[in-house]
């Protein structure tokens, strides 16, 4: 009976170790999970029906038409994908905030997007002084992972330390649109290269471009003008065409936005200062198109010859690129519904005058249609839980990739390379539209 | 009735006596303010000068010019300083918040490292520029400019408050002054025209006699008046 009763004793004693082990084990692995929850903060949750994408852009002021195109080509893109199921069966959605191109918005829309809208990465910002003043934060957030992505600007901050590591580009850099037009323009003999540009960041990554391609002549910037950021295309540029008229330059090149460009070369038209002028991608040409063109049949003068607009997206004319052809069946199909909505556009209250009137297609709408894609190229890479943190990496990965452009993108590789294209096209102004600019036809523009 | 010769007097020297005391610290107060505030502005643009030059350096050096040209316009935010410009190693003006270009003023003369350069800017103004190099010199310069019209507004409105002040104690010292005059011609007029307790000099008995003014005494009351001798 004594020998029962300890045995018994025995294996109550085993099931109780056997218990509190067991104990032991589950509370550890609950602390485990909780542990992993804490790492998985840069994961959007599993159960979440879509992934969200955050946006800071002028919606309502002075760059408005370039934000306005850029998200309208992402929608025209991502509205049919999110029809057909999305991505691993998420929606792929947009989270926007108005920033009015001023650098302190920007910084609180970022804060909220990764605050309180917890997004999976920030996408197609608009414009050089707002992502210099947002890209600080995402150096300070960096153990949340955040990215930004594919931004609509070719400034160096995001491509050179310390911020490069928190970006990725499709399209080529200011410098090298600078470095094209100044090859085409000293290949003519055009070597007194003067620049007119917005004082601000964005002004001063465009002027900077243009020092080091001259540099590379042996040449200098032969003079400069300078505007206020968010100068209308109705004021007058009269100081600034004076300062051109006195410096006789061959050429001149702008480094701004479509309004203050337009009113530039309409004043500096008006003065009979016939130099070539050149633009660069950021200034819109769609939309400066449509101000020189209204302002042409007004005073019945020429504003859109003898200027070149360089652009870092293939001709959205060209039907021959599946991409362009996607790009402008969506565009028809959807023209209303990728508008960005009232209260972005209209934050003070809706006034007939301030309506926007989208345009058919665009340089900057492809370009937005172009980086929807690749984002979500990016995205079916990442399978059906895609991490933030894993976001690098996979980019990285992609190597070699198409994107129906008719040129060869890449990601990654021996140099790590950050920036999908370096292609940067030229266009000229015919019959009331931009057509490709041919190497051969520069020739046309030699200064005798 | 006429205020005797003597209380104009008194009124006049004490009168006078605000007066200048009203001048003399207002002078001092202009002095004082003007030297203050012009330093202080001086300082604070050296140490954003400084403060550039030296936390930027490494933008400056690899030519990072968008980011330096962020930086320099948030400084421009401050009310004082007027414009913001730095010239690298090989005298190039590589950021600045001039529009629409930099002045020919300073294009003439910027290279040659002062530590202030006193400005007179066609169709801008007066500045005072003061500079920060960039690695001692080696790396470029930072130009700060201090508007001086602004900085003499401020003297202004700082001294503008002050003699402000001044004068409305000046005024409530007149007024008050007066005022103790009418209530010691109403004491005469009570006491039938001899004001208590003033006995001239020139007599142990008699008491000095103070005609009232009219006009001044209007407003005595009618039975005061009518007591009046």
């Amino acid at each position: 009976m004594e020998e029962e009763a300890q045995t018994w004793l025995r294996s109550r004693r085993m099931l109780t170790l056997a218990l509190l082990l067991a104990a032991a084990l589950l509370g550890d692995s609950t602390l485990a999970k909780d542990k992993t929850a804490g790492t998985d903060a840069d994961r959007q949750d599993a159960s979440q029906s879509e992934i969200r994408l955050g946006m800071s852009a002028d919606f309502s002021a002075s760059a408005r038409a370039l934000s306005i195109e850029l998200y309208r080509g992402a929608m025209a893109y991502l509205l049919p994908l999110n029809n057909a199921g999305g991505v691993n069966g998420r929606r792929v959605v947009i989270k926007a905030y108005d920033d009015q191109y001023e650098p302190d918005l920007a910084i609180r829309n970022t804060l909220k997007l990764m605050d309180e809208d917890d997004v999976f990465a920030l996408f197609s910002y608009v414009g050089t002084p707002t992502m210099n003043r947002a890209l600080p934060l995402l150096q300070m957030h960096h153990d949340r992972h955040f990215l930004l992505l594919f931004p609509f600007t070719g400034a160096d901050t995001n491509r050179i330390s310390p911020y490069d590591q928190l970006s990725f580009n499709l399209r080529a850099s200011y410098d090298q649109e600078m470095k094209g037009l100044v090859d085409h323009f000293v290949a003519v003999n055009r070597t007194r290269i003067a620049v007119f540009y917005q004082a601000d960041a964005y002004g001063r990554a465009g002027w900077g471009g243009l020092r080091e391609a001259l540099d590379e002549h042996g040449l200098e910037i032969a003079g400069e003008a300078t505007y206020r950021r968010g100068s209308p295309f109705d004021q007058s540029y009269d100081r600034q065409v004076a300062i051109m008229q006195r410096l006789q330059p061959d050429a001149v090149v702008c480094v701004g936005t479509y309004p203050a460009c337009a009113g530039f070369i309409r004043d500096m038209r008006d003065r009979d200062v016939d130099c070539p002028v050149a633009t660069i991608s950021f200034v819109g040409g769609g939309a400066m198109l449509k101000l020189l063109s209204a302002a042409e049949q007004e005073s019945n003068k020429d504003y859109t010859s003898r200027l070149v607009s360089s652009q870092v997206v293939p001709s959205y004319n060209d039907d021959s690129l599946p991409a362009v052809r996607d790009y402008r069946e969506a565009m028809d199909r959807y023209r209303d519904a990728i508008m960005p909505p009232d209260s972005l556009l209209h934050p003070h209250g809706k006034a007939a005058e301030r309506e926007y009137a989208p345009l058919p297609y665009g340089f900057i709408s492809l370009e937005g249609y172009l980086n929807a894609k690749l984002f979500t190229a990016i995205l079916q890479r990442m399978g059906a839980d895609p991490r933030r943190a894993d976001l690098v990496a996979t980019v990285l990965a992609m190597g070699d990739f198409d994107l129906g452009m008719g040129q060869p993108l890449s990601f990654g590789g021996d140099t790590a390379r950050r920036q999908a294209s370096d292609q940067v096209y030229y266009t000229v102004v015919r019959d009331g539209r931009f057509v490709p600019f041919r190497d051969g036809e520069w020739e046309a523009w030699a200064k005798r | 009735m006429r205020i005797a010769r003597f209380y104009q007097k008194t009124l006049f020297g004490v009168f006078a006596m605000i007066g200048l005391i009203v001048a003399f610290t207002s002078a001092l107060y202009v002095y004082t303010v003007d030297r203050q505030l012009t330093g202080d502005f001086l300082k604070n643009s050296r140490a954003i000068a400084r403060s550039i030059a030296d936390s930027n350096v490494d933008l400056i050096v690899h030519r990072n010019y968008s980011a330096l040209q962020s930086i320099i316009d948030q400084f421009v935010e401050i009310s004082s300083i007027s414009y913001v410009f730095v010239v690298d190693e090989k005298g190039v003006i590589i950021a600045h918040t001039f529009v629409p270009g930099v002045p020919d003023e300073i294009l003439a003369d910027y290279k040659d490292g002062k530590d202030v350069y006193d400005r007179t800017l066609a169709g801008l103004g007066n500045f005072s520029e003061v500079t920060a190099g960039i690695l001692a010199g080696k790396a470029g310069h930072v130009h700060v400019g201090m508007d001086n019209d602004y900085i003499a507004l401020q003297v202004q409105t700082a001294i503008g408050k002050e003699v402000y002040l001044l004068s409305i104690i000046l005024i409530v010292s007149v007024l008050a002054s007066y005022g103790l005059m009418y209530l010691v011609c109403r004491g005469r007029s009570i006491t039938s025209g001899v004001t208590p307790g003033i006995r001239c000099p020139a007599s142990s008995t008699p008491r000095l006699r103070i005609p009232l003014r009219s006009s001044v005494c209007s407003s005595v009351p009618t039975r005061w008046a009518s007591s009046a001798g």
